[in-house]
């Protein structure tokens, strides 16, 4: 699911009711209804995209919001498919939607090697006004990101807190990977160049 | 309403004025339907379900697409981190047992046997079920569903989980007459009908104290299927409790819960269910042409079998791949969809839907956006190519400015806000309200609820009317082409032809003479009417 409009494929992968679609909507519109409108589960999954600034590069990230209910699981290929960044989301509050963050590592290694994962701790609000509802340990957390090699970041997407630096992150990541990814490209035609030039018969 | 009731035939009385029914072209009828009703209430009978059953698979290219592409998610779904953690979530700690069960399940009998392990004496006298609850015991309607080994998968009211045990009644009485080689199919018990549908791996069960009859009741639990059907497809269902016939399905439909309780309630309101008929919205015929023609030109694509804009739980336009059409009981299930999901209204979505009468098998990927700001008018796009989410996603953009340069959006918004029409500007004295169906096309058309039909409790009362009048002119014993029925504050006239049904209500004093003159009068009108209030032209690809 490509398009050239959209630079970087963000998806966000988690149970249900972990706050992904609050995490999408307070990055993208910049507001949150968690507690005016009543929960909503998503349906397949919603795509909502943002241009963001980094050093000079202008880049498209392209964010699918995928539904949580486990019976989209079998398809969620659909929505990772050709991903480069998954924010796979758990509720500090909620011990079983953190098990289920190996399961879409597993997914992810198995068929999208070249996907960058981001672990997102939602909820870090509740937490922090109870630390008694806090069901899932910072140590356990650290000790799964180090596991996957993933950045983690506790958010809330009341008070906004760590949002707008996960995505810069992911968008930072990205252009990083792609100035090093054309350095290499162009590297590589020098060196086609010369090898042309060297054994070009007619000199 | 029997009681002050005379039921006659019109057509076998004798008397000399009571004017005649002029039978001609029915209003709203075309050859070039855009609707395709297979099938007809009348057929909806056990036996005929049992039919359907056996029916063969689609052909035709799309059809193929549709199965290969549900094959692909089944190979997948076959991986064990998908079935086999059935854990924490199982309601009544049976599990143990029922794993022994499944190993005996040559025979029939296992599931008999089980019922008295599911129950659970101790855990229920501790946490109350809610059928000792008054307020569950007086719902007008419930609507149950539960697996074959009887456990809870929804409840219309109160907490499926608390239901164990009468849940697992239904199981036993289902099974028990299963053994006798017999279909249960209803129970009345005073004034409440017990519905009971066995389809596949599931049960479903309707109680009702309205006007709803066996057969409507029936209806409504194909629609309860079909639309598990349309969350899960047929083919995974099957396969789910081919694996492990005590599977608890409630895992796979969280979420959906909401579906099948707005499909309930449009089914206790909308008479387009019942007729399996959907409404449009009345448009001139000119500004509908302009709707078509933007999809048409801006969203012919290789893989886009359907597209429709629907407002309000009515049809603006549809415009369909040759070859293949839409049913309108899958229809109602898109608008159930929509009328079910906010969500739709924060973002482009891209989610899976099966439509049972056009495929069981499989999923198509519906592209849904609303197109103006109030999200009222919503643009679907049904594709069998899972990866053409920003094709459709930009067609929907040049669909959106089309619909603006022809100020074909403003007119829609127009038509919202103007309401329907009055039953007065039909022109006829004393009549109240009525339904009109074309059948050729599955479309009806009705005017807006007006006094005395302001108050719920009063459209209460009119639908459930309808539901008599539609019964009476069904039963599939004894059909009536015309039935007059004098109630005590109204009077109602069925009318069936081959082309059309029309449902009228009069004031309690009409006579037949009058009602007739009437309903000539109601036809004419809805046929100078029909360009705007029916889609007669079926537009493709």
């Amino acid at each position: 699911m490509a398009s050239n409009k959209v630079d970087a494929k963000v998806v966000l992968l988690g149970k249900s009711y972990a706050g992904k679609t609050c995490l999408v909507e307070r990055y993208l519109k910049d507001r949150f209804l968690g507690e005016t409108v009543p929960y909503q589960n998503t349906i397949g999954a919603a795509y909502g995209a943002k241009t963001v600034n980094i050093d000079g590069h202008s880049i498209v990230i392209g964010i699918w919001d995928t539904a949580g209910s486990e019976r989209y699981e079998a398809m969620s290929r659909i929505y990772y498919r050709g991903a480069k960044a998954a924010i796979l989301c758990f509720d500090l509050t909620d011990k079983s939607s953190f098990d289920r963050i190996r399961f879409w590592i597993g997914e992810l290694h198995q068929h999208e090697e070249n996907c960058k994962i981001y672990l997102c701790a939602t909820k870090c609000d509740l937490v922090e006004e109870n630390p008694e509802r806090r069901a899932v340990q910072d140590s356990v957390a650290k000790a799964l990101a180090k596991d996957c090699m993933a950045n983690i970041y506790e958010t809330s997407s009341k008070t906004g807190k760590n949002i707008d630096e996960l995505f810069e992150k992911i968008a930072e990541d990205y252009v990083k990977e792609k100035v090093a990814a054309d350095e290499l490209e162009q590297e590589a035609i020098r060196i086609a160049e010369i090898g042309r030039k060297a054994h070009c018969p007619c000199s | 309403m029997a009681a002050h009731g005379e039921a006659d035939q019109l057509g076998t009385t004798s008397d000399s004025d009571q004017g005649e029914l002029n039978e001609t072209d029915a209003p709203g009828k075309s050859e070039d339907a855009i609707l395709f009703a297979s099938d007809d209430f009348d057929n909806l009978t056990y036996e005929g379900l049992a039919e359907e059953a056996q029916k063969p698979v689609q052909k035709g290219t799309i059809h193929a697409i549709v199965r290969q592409s549900s094959n692909d998610v089944d190979s997948r779904s076959n991986t064990p981190n998908n079935i086999d953690h059935d854990s924490s979530e199982v309601s009544a700690g049976e599990e143990s047992v029922e794993e022994t069960a499944e190993q005996a399940q040559i025979t029939p009998r296992a599931d008999n046997t089980e019922v008295p392990d599911t129950v659970d004496a101790s855990r229920i006298e501790i946490e109350e079920e809610d059928a000792y609850n008054p307020e569950w015991k007086n719902q007008k309607k419930h609507v149950f569903i539960l697996s074959a080994s009887g456990k809870p998968i929804y409840s219309r009211h109160g907490k499926e989980d608390k239901l164990v045990t009468i849940m697992g009644v239904m199981q036993a009485l289902v099974s028990f007459v299963q053994d006798a080689k017999d279909q249960l199919r209803s129970i009345v018990a005073g004034q409440h009908k017990f519905v009971f549908l066995v389809r596949d791996h599931l049960i479903l069960v309707g109680v009702t104290r309205g006007m709803d009859s066996t057969q409507q009741m029936l209806l409504q639990l194909m629609y309860v299927y079909n639309q598990v059907i349309s969350v899960l497809t047929h083919s995974s269902l099957n396969k789910i409790f081919k694996q492990r016939r005590n599977y608890d399905l409630r895992r796979l439909l969280t979420g959906a819960e909401k579906f099948f309780d707005n499909l309930l309630n449009l089914m206790d309101t909308e008479p387009g269910l019942l007729l399996t008929a959907v409404r449009c919205l009345p448009l001139d015929s000119s500004v509908r042409e302009i709707i078509a023609q933007s999809i048409v030109q801006n969203a012919k694509l290789k893989d886009l079998v359907f597209a429709l804009i629907i407002v309000k739980n009515q049809l603006v336009t549809l415009v369909r791949m040759k070859k293949y059409y839409l049913h309108p009981m899958d229809l109602h299930l898109i608008i159930n969809l929509v009328n079910a999901s906010e969500s739709f209204k924060d973002a482009e979505s891209w989610t899976p839907i099966c439509l049972p009468k056009f495929d069981a098998s499989g999923f198509v990927q519906a592209h849904v956006s609303y197109l103006d700001n109030d999200c009222e008018v919503c643009l679907l796009l049904l594709s069998v190519d899972r990866d053409s989410f920003f094709i459709l996603s930009e067609a929907k953009d040049k669909i959106k400015a089309r619909l603006i340069r022809y100020n074909a959006l403003q007119a829609i918004n127009a038509s919202i806000k103007r309401t329907s029409y009055s039953t007065q500007q039909c022109g006829i004295p004393d009549l109240r309200h009525f339904l009109y169906k074309a059948r050729s096309t599955a479309q009806y058309t009705s005017p807006e609820l007006e006094a005395p039909y302001t108050e719920p409790a009063e459209q209460e009362r009119l639908f459930g009317m309808y539901l008599y009048l539609h019964h009476r002119i069904h039963t599939s014993g004894r059909p009536l082409k015309i039935l007059f029925h004098v109630g005590e504050y109204e009077t109602l006239l069925g009318w069936v032809t081959q082309g059309f049904e029309l449902y009228a209500v009069f004031g309690p004093l009409i006579t037949k003479t009058s009602a007739i003159h009437a309903v000539n009068k109601l036809l004419r009108w809805i046929k100078r009417e029909e360009d705007r209030l029916f889609i007669l032209n079926s537009v493709t690809f």
